[in-house]
């Protein structure tokens, strides 16, 4: 009796306890939004870290954003025009609009951001600034004009706060921008402006009451709750310590269960492409050999990579693109039609090619990374089925990049790579003749002048229907050349509790949080 | 023991942890350097980087220069209390380490006089009931307590206590909704969990060997003779058998205070506690160095101390040495 009496009163205690701080204080509306690790910085204009993203999308603004059909939309700029040649962009800039600080935000800013900033330091942005020779001018106050050497499709895409956010000139000019103090408390012009960051623990944006847009900030503040492990980030949604998280935090076995528990909003069907593909060493035997690459693409289980590695949450490789970006799939020559999955006859072309069964090609993928560690497995599995018996090697990331881009010491490599929104940023990558040996770039050796040819127009043609034309026929080459085998595009779901309200307007989940406030 | 002496053995073991503190600094610098993998990539994150840029950043850190220089630079800035930049934080390691060090303190001391505390009391028990239920049961459980690794306890402990029952909470160590500043009680139901979850094992170990050296010692000699002399059973417990017996608990306890900051480490991921062992966590997945080598340099004062504090204390409380 006295056991039980003790349990009872304990749990009454500690319950009590919980939850006293939460309901005795009249609190702001705030938003808990799930992230990983403290961000390397909060200048979203030196890095690609989706988290620094994730906590700068609320405070930076770019001159545009992207929404869920990959449309740009106003945002610093008002409108724009584009000359037929694609060559000039001219941007109307947003007028009244003020820096967290009070300063006016100027054509100056756009001009200084893209010149000293993004040119020389963002990952992605620079190299596209300098392989289309783009250069910002102000013509007015409210004026910029971006002239390119060559002409580049996705340029607009690129205009987002995560490729291009516009920075203060006034608190950057002349100084060290690696390591000027605005990189841990931002100054941006967004519906929220910065308010802490307790390293370890969270980074807290409060409601911007100046912001340009209208309505204002349905939120009073955000907290970013760092939680590190990601099991724990499942947990924090499901006892309502976390209100939301994008799938990039999350495992995809947690997200089964979120979804199976159905408590939680969820957006699933929109996802900026990514893709999981295993990279041939094509300048070695035995993947020198077109007819082993084809033997391994008829060998490996696709849709048991699906559904054993993604939990179902991804669709098997469609093509040498995926099946990510629906305009430019090509039916006619799709994996499932060239490379049905036949065990037996694989193992007979594999023979073909003089494979010996004592070679042990090395499969090379990140050991901390469990998709790619299953993928690895099932992969093996397939492959001794046809007589080839692979020898499996996890390595650290650091460890693997060296391996395979640097040195390029390995038969096969899985790799994943993220689209940023159009193949053109992110998947040329994987197929495009590289001499440089540079990170993550195309390490199979590989090198096609006609897919180069053909690369290099669907990088310039402004015309999606012209650019899916030239996709289908670059599919015609890839998926029968093979230098990479896409396993399978990347399906992704994020969670929100049901206390937020007009969310996801954005493609990327991380962005236009003004919009959000607390449901009833 | 009399005080001058004592002071002259305090200050003949800090000269000597000079030059270990200098051993650590240089080993762990060269098994760190001699690891694969190029933190400048890391650095960039996940898309090509332009070129010169991976070159700009070997150079800003110094990365490109000979390994004996990046050595001698670091013990040098190491001897004026500089530890470094790290590059992944674009911060002072120091300052780094001293905003998590009160964190981390709170979790492991509690973790620690948890363990000591329960433990030792648990010991007793199963000494003074020795072959019975009770010390069947303290030995059961102190073994599987030692066996079961801590984070997948302390997944158990979240998924028990936060997700099933929702006493307590799982993550962090206050509210991040909330703006006021944590009370006291909140501050504990944050603590609890990660507290637990780090004591358990230590609490097992402590609780063993005071059972072991409380059936020792209560079987001496002058145990029966306390007895004789009609002293209360508590005092003989206490005054005897305990101060008798504390000997190899002390040195238990001091000994594990290392592994308990490291065990911390996973501790701190597995609940979001802003500490240094979270910070240690992400410098390895970052490829960190500096401040991978500041924590290590931490810990390892750390225990150098602790150790310290456990030789006067074995010194102070030892019947035979202090008398």
């Amino acid at each position: 009796m006295n056991v039980v009496l003790g349990r009872r009163s304990f749990g009454v205690g500690a319950a009590a306890l919980a939850l006293a701080p939460l309901a005795a204080r009249a609190e702001p509306a705030t938003a808990v939004l799930v992230i990983d690790a403290d961000p390397p910085t909060l200048n979203l204009g030196i890095t690609t870290d989706y988290t620094a993203g994730d906590v700068c999308a609320k405070v930076l603004e770019g001159l545009v954003w992207t929404d869920r059909s990959y449309t740009a939309q106003p945002s610093l700029a008002t409108s724009w025009t584009v000359s037929p040649d694609g060559l000039r962009y001219d941007f109307t800039l947003r007028q009244g609009v003020r820096w967290h600080d009070g300063t006016p935000f100027t054509s100056d800013d756009v001009v200084f951001t893209f010149s000293e900033i993004l040119a020389k330091s963002h990952p992605r942005a620079s190299a596209t600034f300098r392989r289309v020779g783009a250069v910002a001018t102000a013509a007015a106050p409210d004026k910029v004009t971006v002239s390119l050497k060559s002409p580049y499709a996705p340029f607009l895409q690129q205009l987002s706060v995560f490729d291009a956010p516009i920075l203060p000139k006034h608190v950057y000019a002349g100084t060290d921008i690696a390591a000027n103090p605005a990189n841990q408390a931002p100054i941006g012009t967004g519906p929220f402006k910065f308010a802490s960051w307790a390293r370890g623990s969270a980074i807290t944006v409060v409601r911007n009451p100046d912001y340009w847009g209208a309505p204002k900030p349905g939120l009073d503040r955000i907290v970013f709750q760092i939680i590190p492990q990601p099991a724990s980030r499942i947990t924090a949604l499901e006892t309502g310590e976390a209100d939301f998280a994008p799938d990039f935090y999350l495992p995809k076995s947690g997200e089964l269960q979120l979804m199976a528990q159905g408590k939680l909003q969820l957006r699933q069907g929109v996802n900026i492409p990514a893709v999981y593909f295993a990279m041939f060493n094509t300048a070695t035997a035995p993947f020198s050999d077109i007819r082993a690459r084809h033997a391994v693409a008829e060998a490996l289980d696709r849709g048991r990579m699906v559904r054993q590695v993604m939990n179902g949450l991804a669709t098997p490789g469609y093509g040498s693109f995926g099946d990510g970006f629906g305009w430019l799939t090509d039916a006619d020559s799709a994996y499932a039609k060239l490379y049905p999955l036949e065990p037996a006859a694989a193992k007979a072309l594999l023979a073909e090619t003089g494979f010996k069964p004592d070679t042990k090609p090395r499969v090379l993928y990140d050991a901390a990374r469990p998709q790619m560690v299953a993928t690895a497995n099932i992969l093996r599995e397939n492959l001794r089925a046809i007589g080839m018996d692979v020898q499996l090697v996890p390595l650290e990331r650091s460890v693997l990049n060296d391996r395979v881009f640097a040195r390029r010491d390995f038969e096969i490599a899985l790799q994943s790579y993220f689209s940023a929104g159009d193949p053109a940023i992110g998947y040329h990558r994987i197929y495009q003749t590289d001499t440089s040996h540079a990170m993550l770039t195309n390490a199979s050796g590989y090198s096609n002048i006609d897919v180069d040819r053909l690369l290099g127009a669907a990088l310039s043609e402004p015309d999606r229907g012209k650019r899916a034309e030239l996709y289908r026929q670059l599919q015609r080459i890839l998926n029968v050349d093979i230098p990479s085998l896409v396993l399978f595009d990347e399906k992704t779901v994020d969670f929100a509790s049901p206390r937020l309200a007009g969310l996801w307007p954005g493609l990327d989940p991380r962005d236009q949080w003004a919009g959000v406030s607390i449901a009833g | 023991m009399r005080a001058g002496a004592l002071a002259a053995f305090i200050l003949r073991r800090l000269l000597v942890a000079v030059p270990m503190m200098a051993c650590v600094a240089i080993v762990n610098f060269l098994l760190i350097r001699a690891a694969p993998g190029d933190p400048a990539q890391i650095l960039m994150g996940d898309f090509p980087a332009p070129p010169g840029t991976l070159v700009a950043i070997r150079h800003a850190y110094g990365l490109d220069r000979p390994l004996w220089v990046q050595l001698a630079t670091y013990l040098a800035q190491v001897a004026q209390g500089d530890l470094g930049y790290s590059f992944a934080n674009r911060q002072p390691v120091a300052q780094l380490i001293l905003e998590r060090m009160a964190a981390t303190l709170s979790l492991t001391v509690t973790a620690l006089t948890l363990a000591s505390v329960l433990g030792v009391l648990l010991g007793i028990l199963a000494a003074r009931r020795q072959g019975r239920w009770l010390d069947t049961l303290v030995q059961t459980v102190s073994l599987a307590g030692y066996s079961v690794p801590e984070f997948w306890l302390g997944q158990m402990l979240i998924l028990v206590f936060a997700v099933w029952l929702g006493w307590l909470p799982a993550q962090g160590d206050a509210s991040v909704r909330s703006l006021a500043p944590p009370g006291f009680l909140e501050k504990l139901s944050y603590l609890a969990l990660p507290a637990l979850a780090l004591s358990v094992r230590y609490l097992a170990l402590i609780a063993r060997i005071t059972r072991s050296s409380m059936i020792q010692a209560l079987s001496s000699d002058f145990i029966l003779a306390a007895r004789l002399r009609g002293a209360s059973e508590l005092r003989v417990i206490l005054r005897h058998g305990l101060r008798n017996a504390a000997g190899p608990v002390v040195s238990v306890i001091g000994t594990n205070a290392g592994f308990v900051l490291a065990g911390s480490a996973l501790i701190e991921t597995v609940f979001g506690w802003p500490g240094i062992g979270r910070l240690l966590y992400g410098a390895i997945s970052q490829r960190d160095t500096p401040v991978m080598l500041g924590i290590l340099l931490v810990v390892s004062l750390c225990v150098v101390l602790a150790n310290l504090a456990t030789d006067i204390l074995q010194q102070v409380i030892d019947p035979r040495i202090s008398r």
